[in-house]
């Protein structure tokens, strides 16, 4: 008999918290739509390849006509026909010196994330297609992407497949184990050097804006200081530059203790931590954001877990997105560990100047985050 | 100290404040009555530069200031100290009372040894124990939060100082060493204060009080005065009459001298009348008469009370009757 009050009392209860009720019904149709629109919404390109063929060269083998038909069906299979690859760029040499010239080039393809996998078609490739012998596949990964080595090894398995179906081709490819480039070398601690440029900007996001994300609303005397002559823009700013100082010291324990875990980078440690600084200041920027906007502790937890769950899922990282439209690839861009994490790969693994498109993006979030934060704290009703 | 001519608020259409006027001198204490909605936090809010220009008019001074100038805030907001109704908005209570001290400190870009200086001396004032200066606020009792937070809002040396509600959420027998400790600061360092207040006993320690209503100053002077303004100068009758009921009150209302008649308790009445020394054997002789048992009965002077009881009852009495008039 009491039982039902009491659930009706609940039901009564959830129904007059909207905050709650928006969490549970609108935000995630919100994240589903976005997650749709940089995801599922037409032929996804996943990876983006560039080809060099050998095949116009001669032969040596002991084959009884020097052919070069079939590399260009390959490239043009690679080019138009399959859903999850895009052709970057694709060279003809002819001799070993435009090999290396052609070479030359789709490595730094590579290194700068452009594409991520060097495809080549051996000399003999269209001769053991005609001789029905298993032709050789030759390719170089993007190593400094764990995930991605296994999803691009079973992706190369379609411009394969659709090749031996336009051919009438019997015989399988041979295919060589791939050459990976900017792989954490083996006598280097893989687990934590693949890790590190997703786990530590995970870490610093998710530890700075916790620290921040209370620091207005639960801060109970806060608004008696404004009957002091403290202006509202001198709390923002202290608030800033007190947490900012917590997360630099923050951030420099952290890379001692990376390093002495044994950090493997190519590039300078020195942008490797500005970089981290970044992140972190970003971090205390979601926070406060966070903190100005929520009228409640209760409502700064849920936002906070909502722009944690929205900051992961977006990042690129944790499956590959493919925007389309352009206001949601600004919204992708706006979300921290989508810029931070190609950062830190870039310096550690590639030895990369940081790319400059996603220092851009990473400061001017921060910089959108407190001017936001500011705005809504300057326009927040504040009694005592 | 703080002058107050005209003084209208309106939020909207909502006309929350209407034509107040008061003057408050140096070292005086105003206590600001009325019940819920009645405005005394909006004055305060106005005074305390909380509320935009644009949402009240009037000719409002505060240390010679006017909140009307957003170049004066700052200097008003130096001049006058606030005391928050609970202590959570006022205190950091994981820090100890001389760690409140020096952030509250410099919010006011004052030198921190002199106001740690200043602090001690009014803990001294206020009986804070020492051995609790440099304790975290959480483990201090209610009495001595409440004590700290007038404190804090006296660090500066304010010319005003606004307390809400200082009395709320302490027991009866502290409520009267909080109004003490007010007096004795008021005293000692002749710092003008407001009390916004329920509590009507705190009427005891102020110099003027005053009387809201829906947002109009219905009355503002000493207590003293205020009561002596009510019929033969305040002289109460209490009687306690067997099986009081509506009835009955209604019969002793019929008595022609009677000014107010006001149920105080189960079997309590409280009689004011004109005339009150000679109407008095005459109103007991006709309760005899009509068989109105007295079983006690007593005579005193209105308590601050017991006046604003009178006063806000006639108030709703006058808008009572205009209503109906407009109604016919």
């Amino acid at each position: 008999m009491y039982l039902g009050g009491l659930v009706r009392k609940e039901f009564g209860r959830i129904r007059s918290n909207k905050r709650t009720l928006l969490l549970l019904f609108v935000i995630p149709i919100i994240l589903i739509v976005v997650f749709g629109l940089t995801t599922g919404v037409g032929i996804t390109k996943l990876f983006t390849s560039a080809i060099i063929t050998c095949d116009d060269m001669p032969t040596y083998d002991d084959f009884p006509n020097n052919s070069s038909k079939y590399d260009d069906t390959f490239i043009s299979i690679m080019q138009y026909n399959t859903s999850s690859w895009d052709l970057y760029r694709y060279y003809n040499a002819t001799n070993s010196e435009e090999y290396d010239n052609a070479y030359h080039n789709c490595y730094n393809f590579l290194k700068n994330g452009d594409i991520h996998i060097i495809i080549i078609l051996p000399a003999n490739f269209s001769e053991s297609v005609e001789n029905k012998i298993s032709p050789v596949l030759i390719y170089y990964i993007d190593g400094s992407d764990l995930a991605a080595i296994t999803a691009i090894e079973v992706a190369i398995q379609e411009p394969i497949a659709l090749f031996r179906a336009e051919t009438d081709m019997i015989a399988n490819f041979t295919m060589m184990v791939p050459y990976l480039e900017f792989d954490v070398p083996f006598w280097e601690s893989a687990i934590l050097n693949y890790a590190i440029p997703i786990i530590l900007p995970i870490i610093i996001l998710g530890t700075t804006i916790n620290l921040t994300s209370l620091s207005i609303v639960a801060e109970g005397p806060l608004p008696r200081m404004l009957v002091t002559p403290t202006a509202k823009r001198e709390i923002i700013l202290s608030k800033l530059i007190a947490n900012s100082v917590i997360m630099m010291l923050q951030s420099t324990e952290i890379f001692i203790m990376i390093s002495f875990f044994g950090l493997y980078s190519l590039g300078s440690l020195f942008y490797f931590f500005l970089v981290l600084l970044m992140i972190g200041f970003c971090g205390i920027c979601i926070g406060l954001f966070i903190s100005t906007l929520s009228p409640t502790e209760q409502s700064a937890n849920q936002m906070y877990l909502i722009m944690f769950i929205m900051i992961i899922l977006f990042s690129g990282s944790v499956l590959p997105l493919n925007a389309d439209l352009q206001g949601v690839q600004i919204f992708i861009n706006l979300l921290p560990l989508s810029n931070a994490v190609p950062l830190i790969t870039d310096i550690t693994l590639k030895g990369l100047f940081p790319n400059l498109e996603n220092l851009f993006w990473l400061n001017l979030s921060s910089l959108i985050y407190i001017i936001l934060a500011y705005i809504i704290y300057m326009f927040k009703k504040l009694e005592v | 100290m703080v002058n107050v001519e005209n003084l209208n608020v309106k939020f909207g259409e909502n006309h929350v404040i209407h034509d107040v006027n008061f003057i408050v001198n140096q070292g005086e204490i105003i206590g600001l009555f009325g019940i819920s909605g009645a405005g005394k936090t909006t004055i305060v809010r106005v005074l305390t530069c909380q509320i935009e220009k644009k949402h009240w008019t009037g000719n409002v001074k505060v240390t010679d200031l006017s909140p009307a100038k957003k170049t004066n805030h700052s200097l008003i907001l130096t001049n006058i100290g606030y005391v928050p109704q609970l202590e959570l908005l006022n205190l950091y209570f994981d820090l100890s009372p001389i760690d409140n001290v020096e952030v509250f400190t410099s919010t006011y870009g004052k030198n921190k040894k002199e106001a740690i200086k200043i602090a001690k001396s009014l803990f001294k004032i206020l009986d804070l124990p020492e051995d609790t200066w440099n304790k975290r606020v959480k483990h201090m009792s209610g009495g001595e939060k409440k004590r700290l937070s007038m404190a804090i809002g006296l660090i500066h040396r304010p010319s005003v100082l606004f307390l809400d509600e200082p009395t709320t959420g302490v027991d009866a027998s502290k409520r009267y060493d909080i109004l003490t400790y007010l007096k004795k600061l008021n005293q000692t360092l002749n710092t003008t204060m407001f009390i916004i207040t329920h509590d009507l006993e705190s009427a005891l320690i102020c110099d003027k009080a005053a009387i809201l209503r829906e947002g109009k100053l219905l009355e503002f002077d000493t207590p003293q005065k205020l009561i002596s303004s009510l019929p033969s100068k305040g002289l109460v009758a209490r009687f306690t009459v067997e099986h009081l009921n509506e009835k009955l009150i209604d019969y002793i209302k019929k008595f022609s001298a009677i000014k107010t008649l006001l149920r105080v308790g189960n079997e309590e009445i409280e009689v004011l009348m004109d005339d009150f020394e000679e109407n008095l054997p005459k109103l007991i002789q006709y309760m005899i008469d009509n068989n109105i048992k007295i079983n006690s009965m007593s005579k005193d002077f209105a308590s601050f009370r017991r006046y604003f009881q009178i006063r806000i009852q006639e108030e709703e009495e006058k808008e009572k009757k205009f209503k109906d008039s407009e109604g016919d």
